[in-house]
């Protein structure tokens, strides 16, 4: 089992040494972030609250504008899903320098004054873990904005579809039509002409009854 | 009279025509489409996070996490929207890719009684039995022209879309990985702590407990683990599918498109047991 996290420890090993965090992390978190935070939070105040983007008019929804801004939607989400990334990363580094300072411990018991401090160390570690979910929500918002279009879209086709199903009695038509020529063709071979008639008459008339029926489908999308 | 041979002509040479549209493997492809599991258990299970993790919370940190909560709760229903427009999408095309539908067969009989009334007019029995037959085969010719004509439509003006919503989809299963992966640190990791922090004689009982779960939660954890990545898999391959199927619409009877279509199909099947399995 291959997680991403496993590729950290020669990483935070070596990075971890020079300082025993002990309150810190909330301060690293708060250093490596900032900027980052910063813009994800304007950028969601601007786009989850605001509905759509400025640029973005009401009265005409095309379907580029629509389209271009799921893709940027895609895109901030991917910022976000980032940032969540390496605040869990963090938590990780957090975590692997706590072990540590337990094996330190290993066959003496630990003084409660330690214990505490460690305590207090996991819940920042856990408290980051819980700020990461938040962007992970967060990135899951972008992730559905601007998917009306193409679900809209989508149902109406569905609709249509079903229409068309519904219409088997188009397909019944047809069946009639073919009856008719072959009654036609009955007709030739026996040299009734009467019946030539009328039955050219009515294959006239499904015929286009189905040229419009054909044609439906296309007009309705 | 001219006309009438003109018609004659067209419906006999779509008669003629050889190949007979088969939307069989459209059909399934749709069918197993529409059943893949794995997105809807895996957004419930998102959904839910708060109630797993609450037992391992501090009180800051279960702040933050019920704001979280709420967020998750709100977007729920978006996140479901999403599969249903999908699976509905299939499910329809499905229906219209199938033979059931479109069975006339029965329609057809009442015509070959139709015509056999006609005796009189100098028709054997011979002649009754090959236009019945006759009518069949234009029957078939012309309801697969129907048939492959909406499903066309259907394919091409809905790869676009379906493709985006699938898109979506996947991402959405990749956050709720990374969303699993933080929530298990975060229960696994208080366990890896406070373990071997506990090691008073009066602590040995709630040690033992306490390996006992954690135990039993990485055996959980490890079971989900795999869940994400069937469900991308499966999601995978229909996007692939349905894109595959539209750029074959003008030959989907080839002997190629079928034996490519029936391949999604038989992965995704490959997907749907193994999601079942566990």
């Amino acid at each position: 089992m291959s997680t991403p996290s496993d590729s950290k420890p020669s990483q935070a090993s070596g990075e971890t040494s020079p300082t025993l965090p002990l309150m810190t992390p909330r301060l690293r978190a708060a250093v490596a972030a900032p900027t980052q935070a910063a813009e994800a939070e304007r950028a969601a105040t601007a786009t989850t609250v605001g509905m759509p983007d400025p640029s973005h008019s009401p009265a005409m929804p095309a379907p580029d504008v629509a389209n271009a801004a799921r893709v940027n939607a895609l895109s901030t989400m991917e910022h976000v899903v980032e940032l969540a990334d390496s605040v869990v990363h963090i938590a990780d580094q957090l975590h692997e320098r706590i072990l540590e300072e337990i094996a330190c411990y290993q066959d003496r018991t630990m003084p409660d004054s330690q214990k505490a401090v460690i305590h207090t160390l996991m819940d920042d570690e856990l408290l980051l873990r819980q700020r990461a979910q938040a962007l992970y929500a967060e990135a899951t918002t972008y992730v559905i904005h601007g998917l009306d279009q193409p679900q809209r879209h989508l149902m109406a086709l569905t609709a249509a579809a079903a229409e068309q199903i519904r219409h088997i009695g188009v397909i019944a038509e047809t069946t009639g039509l073919v009856g008719e020529i072959l009654s036609l063709v009955g007709g030739i071979a026996t040299g009734r002409l009467s019946q030539v008639e009328a039955a050219l008459e009515s294959i006239k008339l499904h015929h286009t009854a189905l040229t419009a029926l054909k044609s439906a489908p296309q007009t309705k999308t | 009279m001219l006309r009438v041979g003109v018609l004659l002509g067209l419906v006999l040479a779509g008669c003629a025509s050889p190949g007979q549209v088969s939307l069989v493997e459209v059909r399934e492809f749709a069918d197993t489409s529409a059943k893949l599991g794995g997105y809807a258990e895996l957004s419930r299970r998102y959904r839910d996070t708060y109630q797993r993790e609450l037992p391992y919370l501090s009180p800051q940190a279960e702040r933050v996490a019920r704001d979280t909560d709420a967020r998750r709760q709100a977007v729920f229903a978006d996140f479901v929207a999403i599969q249903k427009t999908l699976v509905l999408y299939m499910q329809t095309l499905s229906l219209l890719a199938g033979d059931a539908r479109y069975d006339l067969s029965g329609r057809v009989d009442e015509l070959g009684h139709g015509i056999g009334a006609m005796t009189d007019s100098g028709l054997t029995q011979r002649h009754v039995a090959a236009y019945a037959g006759m009518t069949r085969l234009l029957t078939r010719v012309i309801t697969s022209h129907y048939q492959n004509q909406h499903v066309d439509t259907m394919v091409r003006d809905g790869d676009a879309d379906v493709q985006a919503l699938i898109e979506a989809m996947i991402v959405l299963t990749r956050i709720y990985e990374k969303a699993n992966e933080n929530e298990q640190k975060t229960v696994l990791g208080s366990f890896n702590a406070e373990i071997p922090m506990a090691n008073r004689n009066a602590d040995r009982m709630l040690v033992m407990l306490a390996k006992v779960h954690l135990q039993n939660k990485t055996a959980e954890y490890k079971l989900i683990d795999r869940r994400y990545k069937l469900a991308q898999q499966g999601l995978t391959k229909v996007a692939l599918g349905h894109q595959k199927m539209r750029e074959n619409m003008d030959h989907l009877s080839s002997a190629e498109t079928r034996s490519m279509l029936a391949g999604y199909v038989r992965d995704l099947h490959l997907i749907r047991n193994a999601l079942s399995d566990d």
